[in-house]
């Protein structure tokens, strides 16, 4: 957001407004529209809000992506302010008063937007390559979902036009290049520093879940429990227990489910 | 091992090995692990394709990006993170996605799309070093390239003006050094006393924003209020390259005025002097001073 913008942002948001019963999050159409990418940075928030215990209802919408104030879902619709992504939903959420990270000191708190920015440059980047990029994807799943709500043709063309737009991006940071296979192994990359971070805690920052830790917990989660055409992408988190431990623990916690839909194979 | 490994990289200038990230970066680690690198610093000779700079040859292969690079050194029995334990190892993944994500796109604004900066510095000195005609090209495509990377990767609504743009990058960017100084602390390197592939990074990353003379300064500025991590460059520089920097040519002013025209020039290099005084003088007035060029081709008489 620009300077400005922030600055007002904060300014109205902090004017001691409480949280409002009827917050919304907007996202796309779960069964048939929204992809990996998309579905994990959607409960990503999801997860954060609930570990803030602030209420908020989910709302599928087909244009969801076109209502959001920056191109990207999912966004928060809170009495009237609309804020996108996780960091400015959690810098908002933070005006309001409530915090995961207040009890972090300066370094951890460099630790944790570290690996925050970790998982946004390799698994965010690697879900968004097997998406677009790997052609077997790409025609069985990707194109057939995200045109779904629209008629011939502007489905194809709204299709093709996000592909070549995440394509131009891949090649810019330099994934233009990359074999599956190499995508595969920096996801492994990134699982085994996730893995060796947590260790035996229950949470990254030890007995209290921060942002970090729906962070991940959003994007391996979305990787554990999506049908792609192959499993490798899912194969690569299960190597590591304490990961599908940690994804178990904060299903239960907190989406209240009695028994984890995540499957071991 | 017996290999011979040849790294081919961007050349040095203002106190460093390189002024480029990626190279200064591999030249950093392969000093902190002890490999026997022998250093070709690119200049107009060169045959190879400079747009995948830094590359390493071996008698078997060559190898281009410095992520690979590291790995391939690190098999090789070169590790300088051998006494990392798990979880450092992991910060330091960590680190060097913070450093890409948040420094990056500052600095390489800083070198090729601020206007200033580019025109008077970065082009003339990386034109220096190509022969006619990809002086000409190379850099502009390199600026575009950078310009590019920043707009596909930051440039999303809601900005909607590269201004705005700029403004939250360096804003990421002064954030970015301040963990990084924070983490640092009074330690002299990131993990304790001995120098690791997260060292090499972020010596890479900043030295070149800490040394370069710019003539637009905000993020050098910040750093340079940074103590400890303008300390971190200069300890590094005075330990690990002290002895290179007595290798770097000293590099002759090119004055400008009547005293260009008294030099004698050999004839084949003749209409690429003209091009560049040509250049030079059609380029912003403040032409510092300070910068230093040396000319293949000129001898001065």
């Amino acid at each position: 957001m620009s300077l400005v913008a922030e600055a007002l942002v904060s300014q109205i948001a902090g004017t001691a407004e409480p949280w409002p019963e009827n917050a919304t999050l907007y996202q796309q159409l779960k069964g048939e529209q929204i992809l990996l990418s998309d579905n994990a940075a959607s409960l990503a928030v999801q997860a954060f809000l609930q570990m803030c215990n602030l209420p908020i209802k989910v709302v599928c919408r087909a244009n969801a992506e076109y209502m959001s104030p920056s191109g990207k879902v999912p966004f928060i619709h809170v009495g009237n302010q609309v804020v996108s992504e996780l960091g400015p939903i959690v810098q908002f959420v933070k005006a309001k008063g409530h915090s995961l990270s207040d009890g972090l000191d300066e370094v951890q708190k460099a630790e944790m937007k570290a690996y925050m920015e970790l998982v946004n440059n390799m698994l965010l980047t690697a879900e968004l390559y097997l998406q677009w990029c790997d052609d077997a994807t790409v025609g069985e799943i990707t194109h057939a979902r995200y045109g779904s709500p629209y008629p011939w043709p502007l489905n194809h063309i709204l299709a093709y036009q996000k592909q070549w737009e995440v394509k131009r991006k891949m090649k810019a940071i330099g994934w233009g290049n990359k074999t599956l296979d190499q995508v595969l192994e920096d996801v492994d990359q990134c699982c085994q520093a996730l893995s060796q971070r947590l260790g035996t805690q229950p949470y990254f920052f030890n007995k209290q879940p921060t942002e970090l830790d729906a962070l991940v917990f959003g994007h391996l989660y979305t990787i554990l429990t999506t049908q792609m055409t192959n499993d490798e992408l899912s194969e690569k988190v299960k190597n590591y227990s304490n990961l599908l431990a940690f994804c178990r623990r904060i299903e239960q916690h907190y989406f209240g489910k009695g028994s984890s839909s995540i499957r071991l194979s | 091992m017996a290999a011979p490994l040849e790294l081919s990289c961007w050349g040095g200038g203002w106190g460093l090995p390189s002024v480029h990230s990626d190279s200064l970066v591999v030249m950093a680690y392969a000093k902190f692990s002890g490999a026997p690198l022998k250093v070709n610093v690119i200049d107009n000779n060169w045959r190879g394709s400079r747009g995948d700079v830094p590359v390493l040859t071996t008698e078997d292969n060559t190898i281009s990006q410095p992520a690979k690079i590291l790995n391939f050194l690190r098999k090789q029995k070169y590790n300088a993170d051998y006494e990392l334990s798990a979880k450092q190892g992991a910060d330091t993944l960590a680190y060097i996605a913070l450093l890409e994500e948040k420094l990056l796109p500052a600095v390489l604004h800083t070198f090729w799309v601020e206007s200033d900066n580019y025109f008077t510095v970065t082009k003339p000195w990386f034109a220096s070093r190509m022969p006619f005609p990809l002086s000409l090209i190379l850099p502009g495509r390199m600026s575009k390239g950078a310009l590019n990377r920043i707009l596909l990767t930051r440039g999303e609504p809601p900005f909607y003006h590269l201004r705005e743009v700029e403004a939250q990058i360096y804003r990421d960017a002064k954030e970015c050094l301040n963990l990084l100084s924070n983490r640092l602390g009074t330690s002299q390197f990131f993990f304790g006393d001995m120098p690791s592939t997260l060292d090499a990074y972020v010596f890479g990353f900043l030295a070149p924003l800490y040394k370069v003379r710019f003539p637009k300064v905000q993020l050098q500025e910040h750093l340079k209020q940074l103590s400890n991590l303008c300390r971190f460059c200069d300890d590094i520089l005075n330990s690990y390259f002290r002895v290179s920097l007595g290798d770097l040519h000293v590099q002759k002013v090119k004055p400008r005025g009547p005293a260009t025209t008294s030099v004698k020039f050999t004839v084949a290099s003749s209409l690429y002097e003209r091009l560049l005084a040509l250049c030079q003088h059609l380029s912003p007035p403040h032409f510092p001073s300070a910068l230093q060029y040396r000319s293949l081709f000129a001898t001065r008489q």
